[in-house]
């Protein structure tokens, strides 16, 4: 009992730390860097409502870039057609995800585990021939582009949070206080009666059924909730991106990145997304930009390590070595490694994985 | 114990519901009082021309920011960007960078670039690349960085129609040149945004100029069939033919799109075969167009065909061996596989240069062009009369008659103008030999300068 004391007391301290180191990256990072956090934060965002879905209802998919565009294109839409304000786009954007979410949502309940990830990935292959088709904006392409006026900081907004640089730093306290506002509010519904019907479900669909629970209306509502944060994602990506595009191979990897962050940060944990979003994030930027100059003059390295078509293959690698080495994730290795610590001995066994599917 | 818990239940109920009324009179309150800072109207280009009709600078620099005019020109070095795909489906284009830095090399290893020519002051050249994998997001930040960060002078050959069009109000705001475009999208051409220019590489439209003209000497009664990528690409092909056959005794029996993420046509060909049509355009990239003239060989079809020019390279041109043979498409740039320019002084030092400073296939018509690419850049800068953004800029705009550039082909000249916004206007129309392994020249050069506006579907060049 008193290591689970001493555990949430770490947690609150941990996440106290996390939020004033957080909360003053843009003051400290440059543009690029800060824009790199904000990025790590919305796919965190999308990968915490994957979760809902994946983590707690144990429905995979691997179509939420598809509700990521959804939400880009909308605020993005608004934004540079309609001359709106970011956080008003935000009501819209979310709802409407919501609904297709619903919509989507009941002919999956039809189909299961991995007939359920092919549907959602048809989704995701189907997006972006609906926006080629439907948006003709910049240049006359499916890409929105916005200008720097369109992605100012409206005026409300005191001057020293985007003072500092180019607006950056308004877009990435924006995506962090929908972070945090939507970390408080999974933590609470996944301890709420809805979160209790999630697991019921997840675990034993015919069981929770007999104890009153309505199996379809929560699964349903896990798709239009996880739906809703990919949207939120997206929207905060046209902030923090200055566009919203689809194209099929960047909606399919976006869908993949999100499903790698909650497998990366604990699959059923509240902060695990936010935290496999960030490692995914950092794992590419190192592969990709850090790795490359350090190797550059070392020549064996230089073609092999350093070159760049050999950094998906790296990542992929490392992808494995983390699923083996933490096989229930960051968020559940901490909590495992923690819990054999202070139970002084190592005959502790250590706890299962959540199961992906039922 | 249950007792507890409920009442911990209805805590936290409570706590949802005051948090989420919060946010509603938090978004609320935000609808309510935004009103959108309407200061800017963007960047608005001049149109070359006062009212009165003097002359004035194609480049205006009224609303540029003020002292980032030299920025990243220090001591005797200019630092030049680029983000292209190095990883990915598109990686192949890597062979452009691998072209541009050797001519690069060679430059500074000559003591550089000297601006303006004639000054005695010469500066090396350094060209910093960044991934993006052809991610038009990834482009955008790239760009953001290269401006910021690394402060570039300029961006050199940024790959991609979207990827530069994501790009487009950051470089026209802060007044970065983004020069030589690699994409031959018609878009270059939107006079609102002065401070981006296409490279070399043929506009798409003047393609089928010039193809359709072809079919009229040749086969005046032709039945056209076309396969086009479906995005813009693709449209500025299938917009253009439409446009020209009108008004001839040419017609288009059935035009069919294919995936742009994919390269796998062989239905869409069979279906366009079955038309038994006289002509065949491939408005395709990449792997798509090998893959065309596969499937239409082995369905037996035997038209006269068009193949884009940006499928011109020896790699994908041998993929299809035999049924490329005959196939017609234009270069801007004289071919680095024919054995018969091997003696051309500009190729022996293309082949010797790119054979001492890369691991890159000379032969490769990418390569070849990267290293043009590279020398139109140092051209454009000698060319400039001062060192900074702006001037670079406008000289980029007014090229009269570069002639000899990298491996330009030897009667071409490229011109750039207040209303001439292109610069690969003049180009060659060649066959594909297979046996041969290259292409041949088919008649004198193609000189459609200053006619690519007039040629491109008009919502392309406004939006």
């Amino acid at each position: 009992m008193t290591s689970r004391r001493q555990l949430q007391t770490i947690g609150l301290v941990a996440a106290i730390g996390a939020l004033v180191v957080l909360s003053v990256v843009p003051h400290l990072a440059s543009a690029t860097d800060t824009q790199r956090w904000a990025q790590a934060l919305y796919i965190g965002i999308a990968a915490m409502g994957l979760n809902l879905l994946t983590g707690y209802n144990g429905q995979v998919s691997i179509g939420h870039g598809a509700f990521f565009g959804v939400g880009a294109y909308t605020t993005g839409l608004l934004m540079h057609q309609h001359d709106w304000q970011f956080l008003p786009t935000l009501l819209v954007s979310a709802p409407l995800c919501f609904v297709i979410g619903v919509l989507i949502g009941f002919p999956a309940l039809r189909v299961k585990g991995l007939y359920l990830a092919l549907v959602t990935l048809g989704l995701a292959v189907v997006f972006p021939d609906l926006t080629k088709h439907y948006v003709h904006v910049t240049g006359g392409t499916n890409l929105v582009a916005l200008n720097r006026t369109e992605l100012a900081p409206p005026a409300w907004v005191p001057t020293w949070l985007s003072s500092i640089g180019r607006d950056d730093q308004w877009a990435y306290y924006v995506t962090f206080a929908l972070a945090v506002v939507l970390v408080v509010a999974t933590y609470l519904m996944v301890r709420s009666r809805f979160g209790r019907a999630l697991i019921a479900v997840r675990d034993h669909e015919a069981a929770a059924e007999t104890v009153g629970i309505n199996a379809a209306r929560v699964k349903v509502m896990a798709f239009a909730l996880s739906a809703l944060y990919a949207g939120v994602a997206g929207s905060c990506a046209v902030l923090v991106d200055h566009l919203a595009n689809a194209d099929k191979v960047q909606t399919f990897q976006l869908s993949i990145k999100f499903l790698v962050a909650v497998v990366i940060g604990g699959t059923a944990t509240v902060i695990g997304p936010l935290v496999g979003a960030g490692v995914v994030v950092s794992l590419q930027w190192i592969i990709s930009d850090v790795l490359p100059k350090r190797v550059s003059s070392i020549g064996v390295l230089e073609r092999t390590l350093g070159n760049p078509a050999a950094s998906p293959a790296i990542f992929g690698i490392l992808l494995i070595l983390f699923v083996f080495v933490l096989p229930d994730g960051i968020v559940g290795g901490v909590r495992r490694f923690w819990g054999r610590l202070t139970s002084g001995r190592s005959g502790a066994p250590p706890t299962a994985p959540a199961p992906l599917t039922t | 114990m249950d007792h507890v818990s409920r009442q911990r239940r209805r805590a936290s109920w409570r706590c949802l519901r005051v948090f989420a009324l919060c946010t509603v009179i938090a978004l609320v309150a935000a609808a309510c009082g935004s009103s959108r800072r309407n200061d800017t109207t963007g960047t608005t280009g001049g149109n070359g021309t006062t009212p009165g009709g003097a002359p004035q600078n194609v480049v205006p620099t009224a609303d540029c920011p003020a002292g980032q005019d030299t920025v990243g020109v220090s001591g005797d070095t200019i630092t030049l960007g680029t983000s292209l795909p190095e990883s990915g489906q598109y990686a192949p284009f890597i062979a452009i960078l691998k072209g541009e830095r050797s001519y690069f090399e060679y430059l500074n290893a000559q003591g550089g670039v000297e601006v303006p020519k004639g000054s005695g002051k010469k500066y090396k050249i350094k060209l910093v690349d960044k991934d993006d994998a052809y991610d038009a997001a990834r482009t955008v930040t790239n760009v953001n960085s290269l401006i910021t960060d690394t402060k570039v002078f300029s961006l050199l050959n940024v790959v991609g129609t979207k990827n530069n069009l994501g790009a487009r109000d950051t470089v026209n705001s802060e007044c970065v040149p983004d020069l030589l475009i690699a994409s031959g999208a018609v878009q270059w051409g939107n006079m609102k945004f002065p401070w981006m220019l296409g490279s070399e590489l043929v506009p798409y439209p003047l393609e089928m100029r010039v193809f359709v003209d072809y079919l009229k000497k040749n086969k005046p009664n032709a039945k056209i069939a076309v396969l086009k990528a479906s995005d813009d690409f693709g449209q500025s092909y299938s917009d253009t033919l439409q446009e020209l056959v009108k008004g001839t005794n040419l017609s288009i029996v059935q035009t069919t799109g294919y995936d742009p993420e994919s390269s796998d046509v062989k239905a869409q060909v069979t279906s366009l075969a079955a038309t038994k049509a006289d002509a065949f355009v491939i408005g395709a990239a990449l792997l798509a167009c090998p893959s065309a003239l596969n499937a239409m060989g082995d369905a037996g079809w035997k038209p006269i065909v068009y193949m884009s020019g940006t499928c011109v390279s020896k790699l994908l041109l041998s993929a299809a061996g035999k049924n490329a043979d005959g196939l017609l498409t234009v270069t801007p740039l004289i071919d680095p596989s024919d054995p018969a320019n091997a003696s051309k002084p500009a190729m022996q030092l293309y082949t010797q240069q790119v054979k001492k400073y890369s691991d890159a296939d000379v032969t490769d018509g990418i390569v070849a062009y990267g290293w043009t690419t590279a020398a139109l850049m140092a051209k454009i800068l000698e060319s400039s009369p001062k060192l900074d953004r702006a001037s670079v800029m406008e000289t980029a705009r007014t090229l009269t008659d570069v002639k000899g550039v990298g491996l330009q082909l030897a009667d071409s000249t490229w011109n750039t103008s207040a209303q001439d916004w292109f610069i690969g206007e003049t180009f060659q129309l060649v066959t594909y030999d297979s046996t041969a392994a290259h292409t041949k020249a088919l008649g004198p050069i193609t000189d459609l300068d200053g006619k690519t506006a007039e040629l491109s579907p008009p919502a392309l060049l406004r939006q």
